[in-house]
């Protein structure tokens, strides 16, 4: 082994590599709600009677939500600052409002699904359905699938935080921090974009 | 790190292993396990097709259910469960590491749950035969309201919908797909971070540049197909409409989405394979190959304009007339870089001191069938004959003729020339030229006859063709026969293959480190490359394709020997060392 | 022996030349390559040719062989995209003058035809429907027959392998496209896309009459089946 060791000649190392495969992993995903965003576009363009549905969505719980989720990318990037000082008890602390705020986008949200599955607009809408009105069906298809990936992103975003806090409470494994820091902008940016898209233009 | 190396159990060794050579015979054992089901599929409809309603030997009587099922399951299969895994994953596993000089793979446990991610979406497909309904049949295309009427039509119950043909295919897809993405994501990372001391961008050989390429274009291509899938999913299961017209959609959102993965997925199939082609050709022809980087670049250009031609397809499915001409001019170009990497292939030829060794003989069978395969694309490419020969066996034809080479020949070439590096023993060269000539022989007479049924009108996916009278002559019923019988032959001959690789692999190693005097990297590993692959990092002097260059002694010159016209100079791409024993506890 | 199917149709003959254009192109293509492929084979295998030369093919002066192939390829290309456009705009835009005004209309797993009714406009009331397995779309010899295609359920797409035709239905879009038949006969139509179980089976005709007798058909129809309602 330690002969091995001596004659060991080192790679060409530029990036981290975490840093560069989450980089990877990240294009690949705006690249699938890039898909998304432009087939909804292409039918809001097809359906004006589309702004009529957008109403019932609730843009002011959708702009606390833009707001809370812009303020924990304030703070995971604080976190970011605390880990490449080594700051572990900064660390757990700002990640910890990250997560909080994760959490108040979860919780808001439900509270909005909530309003609008109680007033029967559901993933497929059964009411609109039987009255024949498909095409404002397919609205509500649309908000879901969109709204629904985007929460599932900040839920797996969560569950990751709250995982490398964990490691980091050993002590391990401070770059991370840095990783989940770019997932959670990717994860705001691409609210940036369903906020417009489902809530404003109506 | 060498004590837990010895202590590996057998699961971790050889089936959660994370070690790049694993994985990657992983994949290519399970993508020729798929051949043989995709194979005898094709085997079953080809039968039915030349003797309609007979009984079938090995299965029984075909329905018209089951040959539709088939058919679609038989595409599905060879693209995206032999192809992909085959000429990405188990090529990309097996070689990158290799080829840049490195131990493993950036990512070893992201690259072994890909693995197991793509069996779940191999056991989730096989197992669609197995419920109520059979597979689905309606195309490997899978268009919808077809593919989408699983809650309207059939199945009002979540679950029923859910364990139907068409639901299982969908996940299956969805899931493959999302292990190529890993995979594709490890590539491109250990490619970019992982090389070794003095291999610079353009020393890399030029298979780790396609499958790199291959890679990013199916990362930037398949996102809107992973989000169209879901939602075709739960037009099936939930009952939304997203394709169905009756419930709002529009069923031509599916096929520009599926299209625009589904053409540059067929450059990703045949980036890899070309990328073996460039491996071999420059070591039997002993000579560099011809135009490195003006290949690179090709390659390049394809890539860009991958993403911009998927509308050939749809030339005939009601899509803006004054749209064709554009991806008509879209796929011209696209011709371009590809007829350029060819050419320079056969330019390596020239002037070289040609061996036929089995590996060279089956890339050059490659490359006389893609070009009948590629000039074959200019009929489809004009939009105008499109419209007579969409869908009609010119097509299958056609495409046959350049994804058989593609997927297979380029799969044997590779196995035949990396088969001592990765076992340490060799193939049979006697049975591999028989392989050889019966595949090439048996393949060109099941084919070429079908171009010709295609002219005739013949269209395609139809169990039965007594209805239609321009089928129902001669010359187009007897070749029919001639091309089921010669498919019989061409699958009989892989059991040549079969039989030669148990009988290879039981006899003893030799260990011949470098058996065809090569100059890439994986040569300079022990055969086979043991765990973490080389004794110590070799340093890179020059490109890979330094053959006969006059003034050394070989007609070869490794990667890692230095030339008489090398400059020591490969410090400079040393960004930031790191200590021997940080990089060799990094597992 | 003809590798098409007997051509019927005004537009079909140029099709025909297209093809044969570009099998012009090709088969000189296919030669070249095929020289360039096989001869270094015979001239420079291993015994006769025991040593190689040591080209890269990155200099201008052997590279330029690429690009000149590549240049005739591509002028080659655009010859043939020259050639095909009036075809295609030909083929796929409905001329001004329509005789004869038909609605098709795919469903699984056969075709419906749609004829005016007495009014002679189409889609009306009064429309007569025939939709039957092994059914003939009746249409008069030499003249412009416009038709529009939809389908009730799933993709399907009409295929008049004579008239070297052929057209994706898809739901809930109508297309409308013509032909203009030259020779009386009884052609089959196909379905070419995947449609379900009877794909095979979803084969209707058309019958391309003289005009004396397409009208004897057309009365026909409204006197035995009367007047039905239209489709949707």
């Amino acid at each position: 082994m330690s002969t091995k060791q001596q004659h060991l000649s080192l790679p060409i190392n530029k990036v981290p590599e975490g840093r560069l495969g989450m980089w990877v992993l990240i294009a690949g995903e705006l690249v699938i709600f890039g898909g998304l965003i432009a087939t909804y576009l292409q039918y809001r363009l097809r359906y004006p009677q589309w702004s009529e549905m957008a109403a019932h969505t609730s843009t002011l719980i959708g702009a606390i939500n833009t707001v809370v989720l812009l303020c924990s990318s304030y703070t995971i990037v604080r976190a970011h600052e605390a880990a490449q000082h080594r700051d572990i008890p900064k660390v757990l602390t700002w990640m910890t409002c990250t997560i909080a705020g994760g959490l108040i986008f979860l919780v808001d949200k439900s509270i909005e699904y909530y309003h609008e599955i109680s007033e029967g607009f559901t993933f497929t809408s059964p009411h609109l359905q039987q009255a024949g009105d498909h095409v404002n069906s397919l609205f509500w298809s649309f908000y879901y699938i969109m709204t629904g990936l985007h929460g599932t992103h900040v839920l797996v975003g969560i569950i990751v935080m709250f995982i490398i806090m964990m490691q980091v409470r050993k002590g391990k494994n401070l770059h991370r921090v840095e990783l989940a820091g770019m997932y959670w902008h990717m994860v705001d940016l691409i609210w940036i974009f369903l906020f417009p898209l489902l809530y404003i233009a109506k | 790190m060498d004590a837990t190396l010895h202590k590996q159990s057998f699961w971790s060794k050889y089936i959660f292993s994370t070690d790049h050579k694993v994985i990657g015979m992983q994949y290519a054992i399970m993508g020729i396990i798929m051949a043989g089901v995709g194979g005898f599929l094709a085997y079953v409809f080809r039968y039915n097709l030349a003797y309609p309603n007979a009984s079938i030997p090995l299965f029984g009587h075909l329905s018209a259910t089951q040959y539709n099922a088939f058919v679609t399951c038989h595409g599905m299969i060879m693209v995206f469960w032999v192809g992909m895994p085959v000429l990405l994953s188990a090529l990309g596993n097996l070689l990158i590491p290799l080829m840049i000089g490195t131990d493993d793979m950036a990512f070893p446990t992201v690259n072994m749950l890909s693995f197991w991610i793509f069996f779940l979406s191999a056991v989730v497909l096989l197992a669609s035969f197995f419920v109520p309904g059979g597979a689905f049949g309606g195309g490997w295309t899978m268009y919808p309201p077809f593919s989408a009427g699983g809650y309207v039509n059939h199945n009002p119950h979540f679950f029923t919908a859910l364990f139907s043909g068409v639901s299982l295919m969908i996940l299956a897809v969805a899931l493959e797909l999302v292990a190529m993405l890993m995979g594709g994501i490890n590539f491109v990372v250990t490619t970019i971070n992982k090389r070794t001391k003095g291999m610079t961008a353009f020393r890399v050989p030029i298979v780790v540049w396609f499958i790199n390429i291959a890679s990013v274009i199916f990362m930037f291509s398949v996102g809107p197909l992973v989000a169209g899938a879901f939602m075709l999913l739960f037009d099936n299961i939930l009952g939304t409409g997203f394709y169905d017209p009756a419930r709002g959609g529009d069923p031509m959102l599916w096929e520009h989405l599926f299209w625009f993965f589904g053409h540059p997925e067929v450059y990703v199939l045949l980036l890899p394979a070309l990328g073996v082609l460039a491996e071999i050709l420059p070591v039997f022809a002993r000579k560099p190959l011809f135009g490195y980087k003006p290949i690179i670049y090709m390659a390049l250009v394809s890539a860009v304009l991958s993403v911009l031609v998927w509308a050939h397809h749809q030339f005939v499915a009601g899509i803006d007339p004054r749209m064709a001409t554009f991806f008509s001019i879209g796929t011209i170009l696209i011709s371009i870089p590809f007829a350029g990497i060819f050419l320079s292939f056969m330019a390596t030829l020239w002037k070289g001191s040609i061996k036929f060794s089995v590996p060279m003989m089956w890339v050059l069978g490659f490359i006389g069938l893609f070009l009948i395969g590629g000039l074959t694309g200019l009929f489809l490419g004009s939009n105008t004959f499109d419209i007579y020969a969409h869908d009609t066996y010119f097509v299958v034809a056609h495409f046959h003729y350049t994804l058989f080479p593609d997927i297979f020949f380029g799969f044997f070439a590779a196995i035949y020339y990396w088969f001592p590096k990765f076992t340490g023993k060799s193939l049979n060269a006697g049975l591999g030229k028989l392989h050889f000539w019966l595949t090439f022989f048996a393949f060109n007479v099941t084919w070429f006859v079908l171009f010709f049924n295609g002219l005739a009108g013949q269209h395609r996916r139809i169990n039965d063709y007594s209805d239609f009278s321009l089928i129902m002559r001669e010359p187009y019923i007897t070749f029919e026969k001639i091309a089921t019988i010669s498919a019989i032959i061409l699958i009989l001959s892989q059991f040549i293959f079969l039989y030669n690789l148990f009988t290879s692999l039981a006899k003893a190693k030799k260990g011949v480190k470098n058996p065809w005097e090569s100059n890439t990297l994986e040569w300079v590993a022990d055969s086979p490359p043991p765990h973490g692959n080389f004794q110590t990092y070799p340093v890179v002097y020059h490109g890979p394709y330094e053959y006969s260059l006059p003034g050394e002694g070989a007609d070869f010159l490794p990667q890692n020997v230095q030339g008489k016209n090398d400059t020591n100079n490969v410090t400079q791409n040393n960004y930031e060392h790191k200590t021997a024993t940080s990089f060799a506890t990094h597992k | 022996m003809n590798i098409f199917p007997e051509n019927v149709s005004t537009y079909g003959q140029e099709i025909d030349n297209l093809f044969w254009l570009i099998f012009a192109f090709v088969a000189i293509a296919f030669v070249i390559s095929l020289f360039v492929l096989l001869y270094p084979l015979i001239k420079y295998n291993r015994k006769a040719a025991p040593k190689a030369e040591y080209i890269t093919g990155e200099k201008r002066k052997h590279f330029k062989w690429v690009v000149v192939a590549l240049v005739l390829l591509l002028g080659s290309d655009f010859v043939i995209l020259y050639c095909e456009h009036d075809a295609w705009g030909q083929i796929e835009s409905v001329p001004a003058k329509a005789d004869v005004k038909v609605g098709i209309i795919a469903r699984q797993w056969n075709w419906i035809f749609v004829y005016p009714g007495p009014d002679g406009i189409l889609n009306t009331a009064d429309d007569v429907i025939v939709d039957d397995m092994n059914s003939s779309l009746h249409v008069p010899i030499n003249k412009n027959v416009v038709f529009e295609l939809r389908s009730q359920d799933v993709i399907h797409s009409f295929f008049l392998a004579n008239a070297r035709f052929k057209q994706d239905v898809l739901p809930g879009r109508t297309v409308v496209r013509w032909f203009n038949l030259t020779k009386e006969g009884k052609y089959d139509i196909s379905c070419t896309q995947i449609c379900g179980v009877l794909h095979s089976k979803m084969r209707n005709f058309v019958m391309v009459e003289s005009e004396d007798k397409y009208k004897h058909y057309i009365d026909s129809l409204y006197t035995a089946n009367g007047r039905k309602t239209a489709m949707k």
